[in-house]
């Protein structure tokens, strides 16, 4: 008999590990999670197989990095895309399962019944019961079990507490609880979750703030899926491919529910005049506008560091320390400085340009005003790490090159265009291209500095100055709408835009990359 | 001309142009400067100050001292106030972020460098790719799944939902991908013949990576410890997404909350980027030699 080549202390480990995770598995599998619940079992699964056995030996390493990168980048991804395919947005807001149970939850006051005056009794320190006095019959009244009511928090609807007729003089334990101090301690919140049984069977709820009346619920689920209306007797049924609940003419009733809409997202884009029009202007300025930067920051930081390795210069690690100052400030209090300084009415730019010039531009209102404070702001930032990395290739270039030149009767132009920029390029192209990308999703400098604003004139929630990103965000967190679906849908599109970009860079450094 | 003339006013043009670049970096910060210590709240726009227009309202507010605040300005009647949340809270809850996130970086990405610099298997070269490819994906894109998948976490288990500096710290370690790279990168330049001798010495491939490799690796893991640092410090579409009360705001969040549509308040935004800006950007600049030879030598990140 072969035995295992496995430690004690290691398997003692593992069982530390393995029970924990399985509770944890049993509290999914309970909460009705149960596809989670096999994934946390398969990935428990798995995690043992390549803690224990000898033939998974490399896997013990790349496990922690390769789990964090599957779970935190690659599920978020996939995730995007699906929600994409579905009608995700606040009109569709809960899964078909969550509105069947509030249509359940509807309740209408059942007309002549009384309602009923209340007051609220502490028993103790955490018990309470319920005084009902029929309003109509002051003589009526009706006292509670004892129930819980745990200040500021919810109570699951609906609970049950029975109450029964008591005689008009009884008096009852407790401290008696004026309204005030019953919404100061936060009770009207748990009290939501409470139904009140009388002895006919007839269920009270609280209605506003100082009575209760009786409710009776409005939709009874039939065994088909469908919901028959009790006053009405009308039938409706859920609708998954526009993902609403419909009645008989077809028209909606109640809120939206999250379906799989397959491609409609992507349809919209194309045909919606409305969605249509500002995407491809937003793409448009989008592209410019990350070209732009990469190009003009590699131009800046270029001049810079090229200066900068004169060495004939004074003060040069002055210079060089205090001109990456935009790269070693945090980028968003910068930007929200840049805010400040090209404020239109008193921002020290235009006090200076009008001092100077005569001349105040519209940076906030003027859609071209816009675009080039963001590309202004944007140069500024990014230029530093050009400078940074230019200077590394140019120290890299041997000196004895510029010597046979300068031989050769050369200048410092044609030094720079005949032997710098042809030695130097090549090898950036990844890092304009990886610079491209970047900009193509710099969030922070539009949303923070414009808002994506001005208004784009017919464009819905687009703005001027609107990059892809910032415009799949305010579609999805800043309107009403909160299009999540289209917001994917366009989020998925700039995957396979970036993906390209990445995929053509890594093409062309590979050269470079020793795996 | 002769030639030291020539040189003589190359020199000074070289000089001018970097003193107008200088300008134009400098300047921005001093007028924020001089904005928080100016009285009332305005964009910054002057580097001089009047004798009257001295104040030190905004400092006070930004180290939650109580300070008076005009309420009518015919009367010069004046209240006491003081923030409701301290915006240094803001800072301490980057800081946290920031460093508990860096640090669980470093931890997932470590092995799984190691594993990719010194072990041969299947699919190495196609997950070092897809690594890199997707690392370019920034996590603004999936801010809606990162959304939905907090929501629905947070239901169960609240701590980690949104709302959370847990679950905000959950979608910064999204950062491993890049990372990966850089450790693997530096990883890659140092001779395995250490390692090898110490294996032919009886000690197993996890006692050489912790006895051997690990310490003299301490350069590349304060690198990518530092460059997340400043990554997350800054970060605002993920955080200002994730993050609804003022109590659980990141310095990014709370900072441009400072500045909203219809109350902008200049004077308490200079003071904060002052106070938090200053120790970050030292921060930066006293490790700057580390973090630009990671940037050269390990991949490409911005």
């Amino acid at each position: 008999m072969i035995l295992p080549t496995v430690s004690p202390i290691r398997l003692l480990i593992a069982a530390l590990v393995t029970l924990p995770v399985l509770y944890l598995d049993f509290l999914t599998y309970q909460s009705g999670n149960n596809w989670l619940g096999v994934v946390i079992l398969g990935l428990l699964a798995l995690g043992l197989y390549i803690y224990l056995s000898p033939r998974a030996y490399t896997f013990r390493y790349l496990f922690p990095g390769l789990f964090a990168f599957s779970l935190f980048v690659i599920f978020p991804l996939l995730y995007t895309v699906y929600i994409s395919f579905t009608n995700y947005s606040s009109r569709h807001l809960l899964s078909y399962q969550n509105v069947a149970e509030l249509l359940e939850q509807d309740s209408y006051i059942v007309p002549d019944t009384p309602c009923y005056d209340y007051v609220l009794y502490r028993q103790g320190s955490a018990k309470y019961v319920l005084l009902l006095v029929d309003q109509s019959n002051r003589e009526q009244r009706f006292l509670s079990e004892p129930f819980d009511l745990p200040p500021g928090q919810t109570v699951h609807y609906p609970t049950l507490v029975k109450i029964s007729a008591i005689e008009p003089s009884r008096s009852i334990e407790g401290e008696p609880l004026k309204i005030a101090q019953v919404t100061r301690q936060g009770l009207f919140i748990p009290m939501r979750g409470y139904q009140f049984l009388l002895p006919n069977g007839q269920t009270l709820e609280k209605e506003g703030l100082d009575q209760f009346c009786g409710r009776n619920k409005i939709w009874k689920r039939n065994p088909d899926g469908s919901f028959t209306n009790q006053k009405t007797n009308s039938t409706i049924r859920p609708d998954f491919a526009r993902g609403i609940f419909v009645d008989e003419q077809g028209e909606q009733i109640g809120i939206g529910f999250r379906a799989f809409t397959g491609l409609d997202s992507y349809v919209k884009i194309v045909t919606d005049p409305e969605i249509q029009l500002p995407f491809v202007r937003i793409f448009l300025w989008t592209v410019a506008f990350s070209a732009i930067s990469a190009a003009g920051a590699f131009a800046i930081g270029m001049v810079l560091a090229v200066i900068l390795e004169w060495k004939e210069m004074g003060l040069r690690k002055v210079y060089r320390t205090l001109l990456i100052l935009p790269y070693a400030v945090p980028a968003v209090l910068s930007i929200l400085i840049f805010k400040g300084l090209f404020n239109q009415e008193f921002g020290a730019v235009n006090e200076f340009l009008h001092a100077v010039f005569r001349f105040a531009p519209q940076w906030e209102t003027n859609p071209w005003g816009a675009r080039a404070m963001v590309l202004l702001v944007n140069l500024w930032l990014g230029y530093p790490y050009m400078m940074l990395i230019c200077t590394g290739m140019l120290q890299s270039i041997p000196s004895s090159i510029y010597e046979a030149s300068a031989i050769e009767g050369s200048n410092p132009f044609t030094d720079f265009f005949h032997i710098t920029l042809p030695l130097v390029f090549p090898p950036l192209l990844p890092v304009l291209i990886a610079s491209f990308a970047f900009n193509f999703n710099n969030f922070s400098v539009i949303y923070l500095l414009t808002g994506g604003g001005p208004k784009m004139v017919g464009g819905g929630n687009a703005g001027e100055t609107d990059i892809l990103v910032s415009y799949t965000y305010s579609l999805a967190f800043r309107s009403s709408e909160n299009n999540y679906a289209l917001a994917s849908a366009i989020a998925t599109l700039l995957f396979f835009l970036v993906g390209t970009l990445a995929w053509i860079n890594l093409r062309m450094s590979s050269r470079r990359i020793v795996y | 001309m002769k030639p030291s003339q020539r040189l003589r006013l190359k020199k000074i043009l070289a000089h001018g142009f970097l003193l107008v670049a200088l300008a134009l970096v400098v300047l921005p910060f001093l007028m924020v400067l001089v904005a928080s210590l100016r009285k009332g709240n305005f964009p910054p726009n002057s580097l001089w100050l009047n004798p009257d227009q001295w104040s030190l309202e905004h400092w006070k507010y930004v180290l939650n001292i109580p300070y008076s605040e005009i309420v009518n300005p015919s009367t010069g009647e004046t209240r006491m106030v003081q923030p409701p949340t301290p915006p240094l809270h803001w800072l301490w809850n980057s800081v946290i972020v920031s460093a508990v996130s860096s640090a669980g970086i470093i931890l997932l990405s470590s092995t799984a460098a190691y594993a990719f610099a010194r072990m041969r298997f299947k699919f190495r070269g196609h997950i070092l790719q897809s690594l890199l490819i997707l690392q370019m994906f920034p996590a603004v894109l999936a801010l809606t799944a990162y959304y939905t998948i907090l929501d629905s976490v947070g239901r169960h288990v609240e701590w980690l939902g949104l709302n959370t500096l847990p679950g905000l710290i959950a979608i910064y370690l999204a950062g491993v991908s890049t990372n990966i790279w850089m450790i693997k990168g530096y990883f890659d330049t140092i001779p395995a013949s250490m390692e090898e001798s110490a294996r032919i010495d009886g000690a197993s491939p996890f006692q050489t990576f912790v006895r051997i490799l690990l310490p003299v690796s301490v350069p590349i893991f304060a690198v990518v410890f530092i460059l997340s640092f400043i990554y997350t410090m800054s970060e605002y579409p993920v955080a200002s997404a994730v993050l609804g009360t003022p109590k659980t705001w990141t310095l990014a969040v709370g900072a441009s909350s400072l500045l909203r549509e219809h109350e902008k308040l200049w004077g308490h935004f200079a003071a904060l980027a002052v106070l938090s800006g200053v120790p970050i950007t030292v921060m930066f600049l006293v490790c700057q030699r580390f973090v630009i030879g990671g940037l050269t030598s390990g991949g490409i990140k911005e």
